[in-house]
């Protein structure tokens, strides 16, 4: 194992120079001893970016580098960053480099893997489709999940991306009895604590590894700590043939710390200031999160549109890596309908009558229908009025309002907030209860009576309270 | 995020929009003048017609005639419901259908039926796809209606009333009181139930008249032609109205154009600055760049 000694430290960014011959390749993690950290020997990791020439490397840090001064040694560990994977890290909280953060002592893990690893090879690949259950209307009906597959969740600040993440997290990896794994990108140090406590009071935490690289860390480390967890999803998925859950918040962070690093390097930026290596950086992590013949990887993922603006540069390429798109809407939120999921901008894949059903397809390709002839309608009605529209016409808008509001759904994980307890309505019970809606049987009950309930049942009941109270 | 484009094509569209509502503003104006002035001067005589009706009635036995006799036995009932024939006048046809209606129900709860005869595009097409009883509907006649055409209407009703085939006529039409306020009424037209002359002896309403014929005979020739004064009435001031109803709701849509318009500008200005905000940027960035290297 050979040595090298700091020349320079910019921020994040540490030049080191190695004897002659003794360089390190890209992507090798080295070790410093940074006595402001604290003071245990090897505390801070960096990993090679660049050969800038004359036997001197650029290496971005994992953690802080204040405190460093030129000359200090630095380690080479010959690999690239090795990530404790297996059950050892199970309940725990980890960070980038797989050190604890949860105070509760060393991870004793028998198996390392690098972070750096290869996507599985084409021909391993998985192709069988099935749904996946989530217990939110509005998606099983017009997004259903893929079991495997790869879903993103699209929206703008502050529309509920991590609620509808932390919803499908108690629906689906506390029904799911596998392993989950859990990535925390750039994303507040509350959220990730809150995740935290909810699955230990759960009971989930013992299948659960939760991997955090949130806001306060530095960009080199919220740049990697998406690999990072993704690796102790691959071990169960390769090593043990498991279906794994993978949760990602959010992936836009993931994006934004490689334009950071990559500024830091001195490249030339591209389109909207991101890295130029946008679609490569991207595509390496993207394309790692697979199924194959030995187990599958589900992964939901949070994707922060930056000004609300879908065809920005990092959504944009993230769009195409997906199976499914969950995209939240602001002009649906101010709706005040929770989740503010937009009906005709989400898609998914299987949504398709040979996986879902002829039923439920018609459904959802109706529902859509007419949700978009309202959306046609509503300039109209903006200029003229309602009592222009035809007879058809004020139907297909008195509907479309229902079905707007019975797309809104209480959440479990939004009880104190709401003050409504969380709602699980199965896919035969949303989609009956649309299928009902569109055929004109609730054409009597009050708009108010579809908003926030959960099966169709629960929304007669409401309809007969309403009708109680004005009584 | 919409592009420019798309909001500009949105703007030309909500602009033609106006560009129609106005000019309908401005047709429904001046149809609204010669229609308002037909009423007006229709206004005395009907007037003075109520008044000669009324103070003949005071003075001889209701039961002199059989339109003036009230059945006992209420089964049947003729309704003629106006609307208009032309859409766009914000919620005037919507009120008078839904008038009719609650009137139609209250009716059928007190076990009378109803049968309509419709004036007007919009009721008809209402109506008739809905399990309505309709004996004849008038479409697009307003500009056809003149006196010898109510008088048929009216020998039409008095005919089947006393035939019995109805035994109560009522109409629904949109009275004019000003401009900004028309209302739906509903008005008895058989049995006549002449208007009742004010009880104050000393004006010159209650005056002795002498009557040529006797009053009896007057009476009976009077009633048919006080119907016919009444419909003659209703489609004059059903007319007025909607062209009243019309201008303000096309007023009210040229602007509600010009807000949609104004909140469209706003998005497109905003999205232009975003976007040259985006180009400096790329252009600066990349020159930045280039200076370092």
């Amino acid at each position: 194992m050979n040595e090298g000694k700091v020349i320079q430290v910019i921020g994040p960014v540490v030049d080191v120079e190695f004897p002659e011959g003794e360089l390190p390749e890209i992507l090798t993690a080295l070790q410093l001893t940074n006595p402001t950290i604290d003071d245990t020997e090897d505390n801070l990791v960096v990993e090679v970016a660049q050969h800038l020439g004359d036997n001197v490397i650029r290496a971005i840090s994992m953690d802080v580098t204040d405190g460093l001064v030129r000359g200090m040694p630095v380690k080479n560990t010959g690999k690239p960053i090795q990530m404790p994977v297996g059950d050892a890290g199970l309940g725990r909280v980890l960070n980038v480099v797989g050190k604890p953060v949860d105070g509760l002592g060393e991870v004793k893990a028998d198996v390392y893997y690098p972070i750096h690893r290869d996507a599985p090879p084409f021909e391993d690949q998985d192709t069988s489709v099935s749904v996946l259950e989530t217990g939110v209307k509005v998606i099983d009906l017009l997004v259903p999940f893929p079991r495997g597959g790869k879903m993103g969740m699209f929206g703008g600040a502050g529309v509920g991306k991590t609620v509808v993440m932390m919803e499908m997290i108690h629906n689906i990896a506390m029904q799911h009895g596998g392993i989950s794994v859990f990535a925390g990108v750039g994303e507040r140090t509350r959220e990730g604590n809150d995740l935290y406590h909810e699955m230990k009071d759960s009971g989930v935490l013992e299948k659960a590894a939760l991997i955090y690289g949130q806001m306060t860390e530095p960009p080199g480390a919220r740049a990697r700590v998406a690999l990072s967890a993704l690796t102790a999803a691959e071990y169960y998925r390769d090593e043990k043939g498991q279906d794994v859950l993978l949760f990602v918040d959010n992936i836009f962070r993931f994006t934004q710390a490689g334009a950071e690093v990559s500024a830091l390097l001195g490249r030339i930026p591209s389109a909207v200031g991101y890295q130029p290596t946008l679609g490569t950086d991207l595509g390496a992590l993207q394309e790692r999160i697979t199924s194959t013949k030995k187990g599958s990887i589900t992964s939901v993922q949070c994707v922060y549109v930056p000004a609300d603006d879908l065809t920005d540069p990092a959504p944009a390429t993230t769009f195409a890596h997906l199976d499914g798109t969950v995209v939240l809407a602001r002009t649906i939120a101010e709706l005040g309908i929770y989740p503010a999921v937009d009906p005709l901008d989400s898609t998914s894949r299987i949504l398709d009558p040979n996986v879902i059903g002829e039923e439920h397809y018609g459904v959802a390709t109706q529902v859509q229908q007419i949700l978009q002839k309202y959306k046609d309608l509503q300039d109209i009605i903006a200029i003229l009025g309602m009592d222009e529209l035809s007879d058809e016409d004020k139907l297909v808008v008195a509907r479309a309002r229902r079905i707007q509001r019975f797309l809104s759904q209480p959440f479990h994980v939004a009880e104190t907030f709401t003050g409504t307890p969380g709602k699980y309505v199965t896919v035969q019970d949303t989609v009956k209860g649309f299928k009902e809606i569109l055929e004109g049987k609730y054409d009597e009950l009050p708009e108010a009576a579809f908003y926030m309930v959960g099966s169709i049942s629960e929304a007669i009941e409401k309809a007969k309270e309403i009708a109680s109270v004005n009584k | 995020m919409p592009t420019l484009n798309d909001i500009q094509r949105q703007i030309s569209a909500v602009k033609k929009t106006r560009q129609i509502t106005r000019a309908m503003n401005m047709v429904a104006a001046s149809k609204l003048r010669g229609a308002q002035t037909r009423m007006e001067g229709f206004k005395p005589y009907a007037m003075k017609f109520r008044e000669v009706l009324g103070n003949l009635a005071s003075r001889i036995e209701p039961d002199i005639h059989p339109l003036l006799v009230k059945r006992e036995e209420v089964s049947k009932i003729a309704l003629l419901h106006f609307t208009s024939d032309r859409g766009l006048c914000g919620s005037f046809n919507s009120n008078l259908i839904n008038k009719g209606k609650s009137f139609i129900k209250s009716m059928k709860n007190e076990s009378k039926v109803t049968n309509l005869t419709i004036v007007g595009k919009k009721g008809n097409d209402y109506f008739k796809k809905r399990d309505y009883e309709i004996t004849e509907s008038h479409i697009q006649i307003y500009d056809q209606v003149d006196i010898s055409f109510i008088n048929q209407m009216t020998k039409g009703f008095i005919d089947r009333y006393l035939a019995n085939e109805v035994d109560e006529v009522y109409m629904m039409y949109s009275s004019f009181i000003n401009m900004g306020k028309q209302i739906p009424t509903l008005a008895k037209l058989v049995p006549v139930e002449p208007p009742k002359t004010k009880e104050d002896p000393s004006a010159s309403g209650s005056a002795e008249y002498l009557y040529e014929p006797d009053p009896g005979d007057l009476l009976i020739e009077l009633l048919p032609k006080h119907i016919s004064v009444q419909i003659l009435n209703a489609f004059l001031q059903n007319e007025t109205s909607e062209h009243a109803a019309r201008m303000a709701s096309m007023d009210n849509a040229s602007k509600n154009c010009n807000d949609l318009i104004d909140s469209l500008t706003l998005i497109f200005n905003k999205a232009r600055q975003a976007a040259i905000t985006a180009d400096l940027m790329d252009i600066v960035g990349g020159a930045e760049a280039l200076k370092k290297a």
